[in-house]
């Protein structure tokens, strides 16, 4: 390719990049998930991306050829995501091997359309910015029907120092270009990032997060939103609070607004063993068939150890892929108990939401207040713009509980519920042992299942 | 094992996740795990850049190391900047680097030698290694600064 066609240029205005999608002749991604559901079946995603454009270009086909995968991805550079873009550029001229995605914004939009171009699948963008304007623009004009991420959660797990208030608006800016867009025939999906920093995250607090940035993105103009979960690893709380996502849908959100849940694959630390890793890939296919998902991301059995390799990514899609086989219609989940663990993560949902969605607030002001306060949190955060007071912990069973829910405003009920099932009816019933032999232990939950040793 | 806590004196180490990578886990449970064992820990978070390792040394010269992490593979970019920090003495502490060196499941055999070049002091697989890690340089400081006190006397 010549050095001129790498230059990013003038990009097309919305318009032309709306014409351009509409003549392209391929499914939009929400027209995939969409269909999906239609058919009954979980639609399937691998991550992927690569700092050079022949080998993202290869990667995409490679994995089209051998798993045909109903949406592909490009997950950016992490330089690209905080706007370091002279660093991606530079590290893309020297050693494009060293990046750990396809940074967009320096091969430009034409390379973007070459790749959405060779491939039948619909392309999402998978990053992680707080202030995505220029790579959104970037992918729109490249012919990208899918952006993945939200004003709190592509902030406060990938950044630091980034206010509340500058990635809201940032996120409004893309979400209104998305309901300009919708207007002129293109509908874009947006998938909102429940998953936060992806260990040991509460139900509701993935929940409370992506109802929050929903109703800020469809109040912007946006017409379809995916809404991804992290599959926690306990399957009655798992396929709940994927059930949950429609019915907190039908009751914050206008009715035209296509939403589809997303199940994550366990994001946490993975098993090493190819076997181990492999049983959990499909389980976390299962729950996502289990929960009416419409979509599942993919893990490999390589997870543990990086960034996946081509046929590691291939062998994740096909067996993930093994989930959505009829023969697997005698599966079930115990309906009552899931019922009950809905019943109860809505209620939380609404007690963290609903103080912040009061009528006649701004809704973006009420959440930079609330996460300042921490009536807002999420544990782990990246950014000092949540104070983490949140302590997650698994109960007996596995499900993921609050052991401390900081400032967040939940009930009475509510807390003596997550009391009781992490300490039983009448106090600790285990003695306490350190906090950080505890979170530790939780977090390395998948490979002390299968009794791997400690790294 | 040794402890900060049987060790006379307060023991100040920076610590923070290079400047591309927000993978805060690992950095949150090392700096809990670290004042466990009674170090004081200046913890930077995700997303440091060299410049801000160097700001917090400025603000703590007693500290005996910066301990920095990388998950994401973007390492060595993320510490270009480190030679010339050290070089000026802007850092004057020993750093302490590990995590996941490279990108790709496999691993480039030359991840741990570009980051010696860069000025590294040591590279740490296990975080549990990290109080021993500590002690031997400390340990080695207090030998130099013996031998450098000896020479002058």
């Amino acid at each position: 390719m010549s050095p001129s066609a790498a230059a990013p240029g003038v990009l097309p205005g919305l318009r032309e990049s709306a014409a351009y999608i509409a003549g392209l002749g391929k499914p939009t991604a929400a027209e995939v998930l969409a269909g999906a559901r239609d058919d009954g079946r979980v639609a399937l995603q691998p991550r992927c991306g690569v700092g050079g454009h022949a080998e993202m270009k290869a990667l995409l086909l490679a994995l089209e050829a051998e798993a045909g995968p109903d949406v592909l991805t490009l997950t950016i550079d992490s330089h690209t995501r905080l706007r370091r873009f002279d660093r991606a550029a530079r590290t893309l001229a020297t050693r494009p091997q060293d990046l750990n995605g396809y940074p967009l914004v320096s091969h430009g939009w034409r390379r973007g359309r070459e790749l959405n171009e060779a491939v039948g699948a619909p392309l999402e963008i998978r990053h992680g910015s707080p202030d995505p304007r220029v790579l959104f623009d970037v992918a729109v004009a490249a012919g990208i029907t899918s952006f993945e991420g939200g004003g709190i959660s592509y902030n406060l797990p990938y950044s630091k120092d980034v206010p509340l208030s500058a990635s809201l608006a940032a996120w409004e800016a893309v979400d209104r270009r998305c309901g300009a867009l919708a207007d002129l025939g293109v509908v874009v999906d947006r998938e909102l990032f429940g998953t936060l920093t992806a260990v040991l995250v509460p139900p509701s607090i993935s929940l409370a997060v992506s109802v929050l940035e929903a109703v800020l993105a469809t109040r912007a103009g946006v017409k379809c939103l995916s809404v991804a979960y992290p599959q926690g690893g306990h399957l009655v709380q798992d396929v709940a609070a994927l059930e949950a996502i429609e019915i907190l849908a039908r009751h914050h959100l206008p009715a035209d607004v296509q939403v589809h849940p997303v199940l994550h694959e366990f994001m946490g630390v993975f098993p090493r063993q190819r076997g181990h890793a492999e049983d959990l890939i499909l389980y976390g296919a299962l729950v996502a068939r289990l929960g009416g998902a419409s979509k599942l991301i993919t893990k490999t059995y390589e997870e543990a150890a990086g960034i996946p390799g081509t046929r590691a990514n291939i062998d994740g899609l096909r067996l993930a892929d093994r989930a959505n086989s009829r023969l697997l219609d005698f599966l079930s989940v115990d309906r009552d108990r899931v019922r009950e663990e809905r019943g109860w993560i809505l209620a939380e949902v609404a007690e963290i939401v609903e103080p912040v969605l009061e009528r006649g607030r701004d809704p973006a002001a009420a959440i930079v207040e609330a996460f300042a306060r921490g009536t807002l949190d999420i544990p782990f955060s990246a950014s000092r713009f949540a104070r983490s007071a949140i302590v997650p912990k698994r109960d007996a069973e596995g499900a993921i509980r609050y052991l401390s829910a900081g400032a967040l405003p939940l009930s009475g009920t509510t807390l003596r519920r997550h009391h009781e099932l992490l300490h039983g009816p009448d106090g600790p019933g285990t003695p306490p042992g350190s906090l950080l032999a505890d979170l530790t232990r939780d977090i390395n939950y998948f490979p002390n299942l299968f009794c791997e040793e400690p790294t | 094992m040794s402890s900060a806590h049987t060790t006379a004196g307060r023991r100040l180490v920076i610590l923070g996740v290079a400047a591309s990578d927000c993978h805060v886990v690992a950095n949150q449970l090392i700096a809990y795990a670290l004042r466990g064992q009674g170090f004081e820990v200046v913890n930077l978070g995700a997303c440091t850049p060299v410049e801000e390792f160097a700001r917090a040394y400025r603000e703590h010269p007693e500290a005996e190391a910066i301990l920095i992490g990388s998950l994401n593979g973007h390492v060595h970019e993320d510490l270009r900047d480190l030679p010339e920090a050290r070089r000026s003495g802007r850092i004057g502490c020993p750093v302490v680097v590990g995590g996941n060196l490279s990108v790709g499941s496999v691993k480039d055999p030359s991840a741990v030698s570009r980051l010696y070049d860069l000025g590294v002091d040591r590279i740490v697989e296990d975080p549990d290694d990290l109080p021993a890690v500590l002690d031997r340089l400390r340990a080695t400081r207090a030998e130099v600064a013996r031998v450098e006190r000896s020479l002058v006397s």
